[in-house]
This record gives structure tokens, sequence and C-alpha cells, in this order.
């Protein structure tokens, strides 16, 4: 049931009392006037009973049969009488008038008699008639002789009465008293709504200003009160609740005022944690750029180097000088993953491929490195096939052995899967038996250039992004990562990929770059690189590699040379050239200006993003410096083969 | 009624000249019995004392008993009263009873009464129990009629039980005074009515004599309108018949008869004896209703009629 409302109440609550009070009354006065028509009723007959019975007297004294018929017939004159009959002394009957239809009589009696005849509701009334006695007192009168009360009655009067208008009159009566207790409600009704609403008006309006002050309508106030008479009720209670929404508009235009200076405050701050953001970036990216450049020819100057003949002591020499340029070219390779992943420029290829091509993959990566260091790196085979992006997860483990491997000394490293049939998941795991992570540096050890133990950085043992790298394809691969670790014992990481039905495929031999050199893939590489070191370094390289260079500066050098006659078959492009013009517009303009599609890669120093992106829309390869030798053959190996054989793509 | 009556009597006492210092000496020679303490038997008391006092018997041999007390008084008490006077008819059943050796004047009692009286203590009338009996004489009554109603020369009568004993006197009056006779008997269950219609159609005034029967509170109202539809005026006994539509009534005052009574006390006392046959009232009063009388076409005066009865009387 619904919870009456305030209007409903202060109605129940003036009516209540009315209704009552009306009914009670009505019901009094219904009562009383019951008791009284009935008294009256009763009175009635009995007085014309006694009546006729005093005028009967005499006739029957005489024996007067033609008196009593007329007194008979008067008493029937009177209202509700509907039968008259005097009997004699001895109960016969002397005369009657009236209705005749069932005049049973009442037993001749000296006392009056009344007996009431439900059915017909008549009244039946029997008077006894006595002589009327005069009181003589005189001596001759023996009082002993005469009791009274034993009087000998002369007649006896018989009158029958109908309850007919006295019922009659009882309901009109009851009509009216209805009536009357209707009026007085009606009345009631619209008394009390009339004066209710000069309550409940004001408390309306009261109660919606107080819901508008309760949505924040604080002006809703101050129009109300222009429209409020001063003798309202509720004048008081409406002026204080103007007072308070005003108090309250007050607080809360200062809050806001506070807010809004925390909130810009806030903003300064995150603008300039943001702007330090962005300049790390833009240092890191600026410094790796620098950095790559010298690097990067470098890295081909020592390739070319180790062609030419040497004696055994420059020999090693040049080998520890190719160990320090690979070293830095991985720092180098971290630093730019990890911009990658910043820039969140990686693009998840999820597929199903067997496990054990990754392991071969490593096994060929990182079997020199273990080799160089004494340990022994095993990888034992798995013919589990998961559903994951393979180079991300080569990355994953290439990092993971990479760090195992730092941080042992002794023993080795040991990379498996473990799959049961029942699960969905495959666990690979790379165990190490090196130093260990004490407990509470294992969530550290996931952060950005965070070493354990290499406070003073020393560079042999990396920058320290490997893990983070790790945790961060780990995540955006969804494959989960866990590390346990004993000091001085070793460490075991764990990645959990998703299981896949392993399907029976012919792999391929994997052809060996001999081989492929052995194929003669030669032709003219046309080299666009502003820094003439740079390309200095990478036409020696090509050259010394077997292929015919073609080397420009810039676009215009470039468009010179192919209309000079040359057609290369392969264009390499650094990104950032002098002009306004980038690598891939260089790249494009040429092969329009050639009408042919010629393979084309990139290769920049930058980290940025964006370029990133960008050559990924242009779908072209894009090397970062510094560009590795080995990588850079394959590469331009694969481009070739692209070109001759597009439906075998890579 | 004890307790009032007592009340009463020493009202009375303190009333009268007391002798003092006799009280205790002289003997109760007077003994009243009044039948009840309502007004006509005070009144007759009242009459009777005073009477006897004045006539020199100390109010010391005076004493009044009610019927009770009568009976219960030892037989001492009794021994030196010289006569008694029982006023009313209980007061005769009591003295009846008690069977005193001394004389016992009845009064303030209709003669039907006292013969009933009579028959029950099996006793006779005489010197010894005798009655001044309340009945006005038939010849004062005819008397009156006549009087009063010279042109009525017919008269109806009701005999009941009680008053039929007057019926041979009446007869044998009316004859020689010329009156027509018009009588009709009333026993149990015979129709008042119908006898009273009959005597009532051929009478030219009816004469009432005392029977309970036929006179009574609840008969007397019809009596009389039946009487006065006939207008026939009815003559009767007592003034409270009067008072209720009777046209005239002849009848002795409560005083009367107390003064008539000490005069017979006195004679006792005085060594005369009662005589043997009951005392007819000396003295009466005449009772006229004016407006039944008018109604009638009347002229009557109460005074008149008594003066001239009297005078009527008076000659020999």
């Amino acid at each position: 049931m619904k919870t009456p409302d305030i209007r409903q109440r202060m109605l129940l609550a003036a009516l209540l009392p009315v209704s009552l009070l009306s009914v009670l009354l009505s019901v009094v006065f219904l009562m009383a006037s019951f008791d009284d028509i009935t008294e009256t009723y009763q009175l009635r007959t009995r007085s014309v009973a006694r009546q006729l019975a005093l005028a009967s007297e005499f006739g029957l004294f005489a024996g007067n049969q033609q008196q009593l018929q007329t007194l008979a017939l008067g008493a029937l004159r009177e209202p509700d009488v509907r039968w008259v009959a005097i009997l004699d002394r001895q109960g016969k009957t002397l005369v009657s008038a009236g209705e005749t239809r069932g005049e049973e009589l009442l037993p001749f009696s000296s006392f009056e008699k009344q007996v009431f005849d439900a059915q017909r509701l008549l009244d039946v009334l029997a008077q006894p008639v006595f002589a009327s006695g005069i009181k003589l007192d005189d001596l001759y009168e023996d009082a002993s002789k005469l009791e009274p009360g034993q009087a000998v009655p002369l007649g006896q009067v018989v009158v029958k009465f109908s309850r007919q208008s006295m019922i009659e009159q009882k309901r009109d009566i009851l009509w009216l008293g209805g009536l009357i207790s209707a009026l007085g409600l009606l009345f009631g009704i619209v008394l009390a709504l009339r004066l209710s609403a000069g309550v409940i008006r004001p408390m309306m309006r009261v109660s919606h200003l107080i819901e508008r002050i309760g949505n924040g309508d604080f002006s809703a106030a101050s129009r109300i009160q222009a429209q409020t008479p001063d003798r309202d009720p509720l004048h008081d209670l409406q002026e204080n609740l103007i007072q308070m929404a005003d108090r309250l508009a007050e607080v809360q235009q200062n809050l806001e005022q506070q807010v809004s200076t925390v909130t810009q405050a806030l903003r300064e701050k995150k603008e300039e944690a943001e702007r330090a953001t962005e300049a790390k970036s833009r240092f890191l990216a600026a410094a790796s750029h620098d950095l790559r450049q010298p690097v990067h020819a470098l890295g081909m100057f020592v390739a070319r180097l180790a062609q030419l003949p040497h004696d055994g002591q420059t020999r090693q020499l040049i080998g520890n000088v190719e160990a320090s340029v690979r070293a830095m070219q991985s720092l180098l390779d971290g630093l730019l993953d990890i911009s990658r992943l910043e820039a969140k420029a990686v693009q998840i290829r999820l597929e199903k491929f067997p496990l054990q091509d990754l392991f071969e993959r490593l096994t060929q990566d990182m079997a020199p490195l273990a080799l160089d260091k004494g340990l022994q790196l095993r990888i034992r085979p798995s013919q589990v096939w998961i559903r994951s992006d393979p180079a991300l997860l080569y990355r994953i483990l290439l990092n993971l052995v990479g760090n195992a491997l730092r941080y042992t000394e002794k023993g080795g490293v040991l990379v498996a899967c473990r799959h049961t049939g029942a699960s969905a998941q495959a666990t690979i795991e790379v165990w190490d038996s090196g130093l260990g992570i004490a407990p509470e540096h294992q969530e550290a050890v996931f952060k950005e250039f965070y070493q354990v133990n290499n406070p003073a950085r020393q560079r042999g043992q990396g920058l320290g992004l490997g893990l983070n790298i790790v945790q961060r394809s780990c995540q955006l691969l969804m494959h989960p990562l866990t590390l346990s670790s004993r000091l001085g014992v070793g460490t075991r990481f764990q990645v959990k990929v998703p299981k896949e039905a392993s399907e029976l495929v012919t792999t391929l031999a994997p052809v060996t770059p001999e081989q492929q050199i052995q194929d003669g893939l030669t032709g003219t590489v046309l080299v666009i690189e502003d820094d003439d070191l740079v390309r200095r370094a990478l036409v020696d390289l090509l050259t010394s590699w077997g292929w015919m260079v073609a080397e420009a500066r810039d676009l215009k050098s470039a468009l010179e040379l192919i209309q000079g006659g040359v057609l290369p078959g392969l264009i390499i492009s650094d990104y950032r050239l002098d002009d306004t013009l980038n690598g891939i517009l260089v790249i494009t303009q040429l092969r329009q200006q050639l009408a042919r599609p010629i393979p084309a890669c990139l290769i920049s120093g930058d980290t940025d993003p964006a370029l990133i992106q960008a050559a990924q829309a242009a779908q072209l390869t894009l090397l970062h410096k510094p560009v590795r030798p080995a990588k850079l053959r394959s590469l331009l190996r694969h481009l070739l083969m692209d070109q001759r054989d597009p439906a075998g793509g890579a | 009624m004890t307790q009032r009556l007592r009340g009463f009597l020493l009202g009375l006492a303190l009333c009268l000249p007391a002798l003092p210092g006799a009280a205790q000496l002289l003997e109760v020679k007077v003994g009243i019995v009044p039948s009840q303490a309502s007004a006509p038997y005070v009144e007759a008391t009242q009459a009777l004392v005073s009477r006897l006092a004045s006539q020199g018997v100390p109010r010391d041999e005076l004493e009044i008993w009610s019927p009770a007390e009568l009976a219960a008084l030892p037989v001492a008490r009794l021994s030196g009263v010289k006569v008694w006077v029982a006023l009313g008819t209980e007061a005769a059943t009591a003295l009846a009873q008690v069977q005193p050796k001394v004389p016992v004047l009845n009064a303030l009692l209709p003669r039907s009464s006292f013969e009933r009286v009579l028959r029950a203590s099996g006793r006779r009338a005489s010197a010894r129990f005798n009655l001044l009996q309340l009945d006005q004489p038939v010849p004062r009554q005819l008397a009156l009629i006549r009087l009063a109603l010279p042109k009525a020369r017919r008269l109806g009568v009701l005999w009941g039980p009680d008053s039929l004993p007057k019926a041979p006197v009446l007869r044998s009056l009316a004859s020689s005074q010329g009156l027509a006779l018009q009588e009709a008997r009333l026993d149990e269950g015979t129709s008042l009515f119908a006898a009273l219609q009959s005597v009532l159609d051929s009478s030219d005034v009816l004469l009432a004599f005392a029977d309970p029967l036929v006179f009574n509170s609840s008969s007397i109202q019809n009596i009389l309108m039946t009487t006065i539809r006939a207008q026939v005026p009815l003559v009767a006994f007592s003034p409270a018949y009067v008072r209720a539509g009777a046209l005239l009534a002849v009848y002795s005052t409560p005083t009367q008869v107390g003064t008539q009574s000490a005069r017979w006390v006195l004679g006792v006392l005085a060594n005369q004896a009662l005589p043997e046959q009951p005392l007819e009232p000396d003295d009466f009063e005449i009772g006229v209703n004016a407006q039944v009388a008018s109604a009638l076409g009347l002229s009557l005066d109460a005074k008149v009629l008594h003066q001239a009865l009297k005078r009527q009387e008076q000659q020999p």
C-alpha cells in the first residue's frame, strides 16, 4: 500500500473527527428518535385503548350496543387502529369493527394485556373495563366487604394497532438522519479541503523549494520569495530556508573555486610531468639516434675489416672490437624494444605454430654466446603447438636466455616446455644456475634499468632492460609470467602460453645463409644516405658482399643516377634525410619514377614511435641503426626472394 | 394505625381540662372504642368526650381504646367500666367478643351491620348491647321527599339483601301517604342496570336505602348516570352521594351521633337502663346538590328543608 502523502494525511486529520462526530451524532439522533417514536406509539396505543375502555364503561353497564358500536367506529378512526372489539364480562363480543381477518382474542382478563403479532405487525391491546369508582367515604360501606383489586370488570376492550406507520416513520427518520449526516460530511469535506489547502499549499511550495535546492537550483529560493505574501503561514520557515539556500550557494561557490584552483595546480603538475617524460623520451630517442649512427657505421667497418686478411694478433683485436660492437648493438636493441613497447607500436599477430621452431632459432642465436662464456645451454626439444605471436615470444625467450647466460658464471641454462595433456596451457621454463635473485628484489627486477648488484652499471651486464621487455611483452600477449629464485642456487622464469592441437607438417629444411649467398643474389643496390661516414661504411660492406652499389646523398642525386642509367634492384634509404623529404617519400617517388615496386628498406637511427607506425603503414621494413651486418644481409636476401616469388612471402 | 390513634388520643387528653391529683384514685367508668382513627370516628369521639365532660364526667373516668388494644387488655382493667361505647362495626365486633357485663352502646354503624355483628356473636339486641343506628327513620325520608318533591307520586326503590327488612315499613307508609311504590329486588347475579331501568321507567323519584350490594363506590357512578339520563332524582342517605350527584340526602353527622350517644351514656351512669330496641338518630342534616337540582329545574335549599322537617317532626 502506498504511504499517504501530506495532503492525504491532512485531509484525514481534518475529516476523521468530523466523520466520526457526524456518524456518532446521527446514530444518537436516530436512536433517540426511534425511542421517541416507539414510546409515542406505545403511549398512544395504550391511551387509545384506555380511553376506549373508559368511554365504553357506561355502554357496557347499560348494555347499550348501539353506543358501543359508535365508540368502536370512533376508535377505528384513530391512526394505526385496525380492529376494535368490545366484550362483555362473560367474554362475549358485543361489537367489533375493522378488518375481520384473524380476530383471535386475548383470554378475558381483569388486567391490561398486550401481545405482538410479528407476522402481521399488529399490536393487540386488551384493556379491561371497570366501573369507575367514587370514594364515598361513608359509614355505610363495609370496608371489610369490598377488597380493592377484586372488582369485577364490566367487560373488555380489544384494540389492534398496526406498526406499519411507525415503521415507515422510522424509515423516514433514518433517511433524514442519513441525509443530514451525509450533508454534514460533505460540508466537512468541503471545509477541510478549503482549510487544508491554506496549509498544504505553502507546505507543498516549501517542499518544492527544498527539492529544487536539493537539485542545486539555489536561485529558486529568491524567485519564490518574490511570490510569497508576508502573511503566509510558513513565511518564517521559508525565510530560513532561503537563507540556508543562500549560504549553501555561497559555500558551493567557494568549493568550486577551491576545486578549480587545485585542479589547475594538478593540471600544471601533470603537464610538467608529461613534459618531463616527453623530454626523457626525446632525450632517449635523440641519444639513441645519435649513438646509432657511429655504432652503425662502426659495426659495418668492423665487419668489413674482418673480411680483410690479418695476422693473428690483429685478428684477435678485431674479434674483441666485434664483440664490443655487438654488445653495444644489443644494448641499443633493448632501448629500441622499450621504445616500441612504450609507443604501443607493437602489433600482435597471434598464430598457431610449433614451439620447436622457436627453440631451434634460439639454439642457433644463443649457443655461440653460451659457448663463449663456457656455459652449457640446453634446450629440450618440444612437440607442442602453441598460439602466440612468434616474433614477440621469441624476443621474450631471447631476453630470458640472454639474461640467464649473463648472470650465470658456471653450470648452464636449461630451456624446456612442460605441458600436460589435460591442461590448456603449456609452460615454457628457463632455468639457470646463476646468482639467483633475493626475494626483496624479485619484484624490482622487472623495472626498467634495474640491475641487481650492479650499482656501478658495468657495461657487460647490460642495461637492465631485458626483464622489463619480457614483462611488457608477456602482458601484451597475456601470457602469465612467474619468477622463482633462490639466492646462490638459480632462477626459474615461467611463461604460460595457450596450447594448441599439434599438426603434422612437413617442415622444410631451413635454408642457411651460405646457401643463399651461393644462390648469387646480387645486383645493384641504391643506397641513399646523407651521412657520408655511414654511407661509406654501408657501401663498403655491400660491395664486399658482392653487390653493385649506387650511392646518393638525397632524392635529387638519386634521381640523377637513375636518369644516368642506373637501374637499382633494391633501395636502401635512410629515413631522415637532409632535405625536407624523408625516406618513405623518397622511396615512393623513386618507385614512381621507375614505374616499378622496387624492393626497399628503411634504415633509421630514430626510435620515434611515429616513424615506426609510418613505416608499417608504408609496408616498408625499418631497420634501426646500428644495423648488424648479418641482419642486413638476411633482410636483403628476403626482399629479393619476395621480389622473385611474391606468393612465397615471409 | 395504632400509632396514629395513640398520637391523636394523647393530643386529645392534653386538650381536655384534667382534674389534677384525681387520676390515680378514680376508676375508668366509660370505655370508648372507635373502630378507626379516621375523620368520622375522631369527630364522633370528640363530640362524645366533650359532651360527657360538659356534663361533669371527669376526663380520668374516660378511657379510649382501639379494638386491638381492647382485645389485649387484662380483665381487671375492664372491671371498673360502667358503660362502653363502640363506634363503628369493628369496635362493635370487638366488644361483642369481650362480652362485658355492663351496658354497651354501639353507634356510628347502620342497622344492617349491627344485625350482622349480632348474628356473628350469637347475641340479641338488648339493654346490655344496644344500637344507636346510623340509618334515618323511613318516615323522615318520606317526609323529606314530600317536602322537596311535592309532585312526586311514584317512588322507586331497589332492594338489596341488607335493605329488604325495611320494605314492609316503607310499603305501609307509602300507601298511607298515597305514594305508588316501584320496587325491584337485586340479588347476586341480577343485572343492576336491568333492575334500575325497570324501576326508573315508572318512577318520579328513586329512594336509596343503604345496601352494599346495590349502592357501592363502583356502582354509584353508573347508577347516578342512569338516573340523570332518566331524569329521575335520587334521594340518598349520605352526604357522599350528594357530592357524587344525588339530589338530596338526609343523614346524621358523627358529631350528632357522638352527642346523642353521650346522652345515653350519662343515663347509664345515672343508673338508667338502655332501651331494649335499637335507637334512631334524633338529630339530622340535609344535603342538596344544587347543580343536579337546577338541572332538574328544582330550587331547593338545605336549611329551609331542614327547618321544615324539624318542625314537622316536633309536631305531634
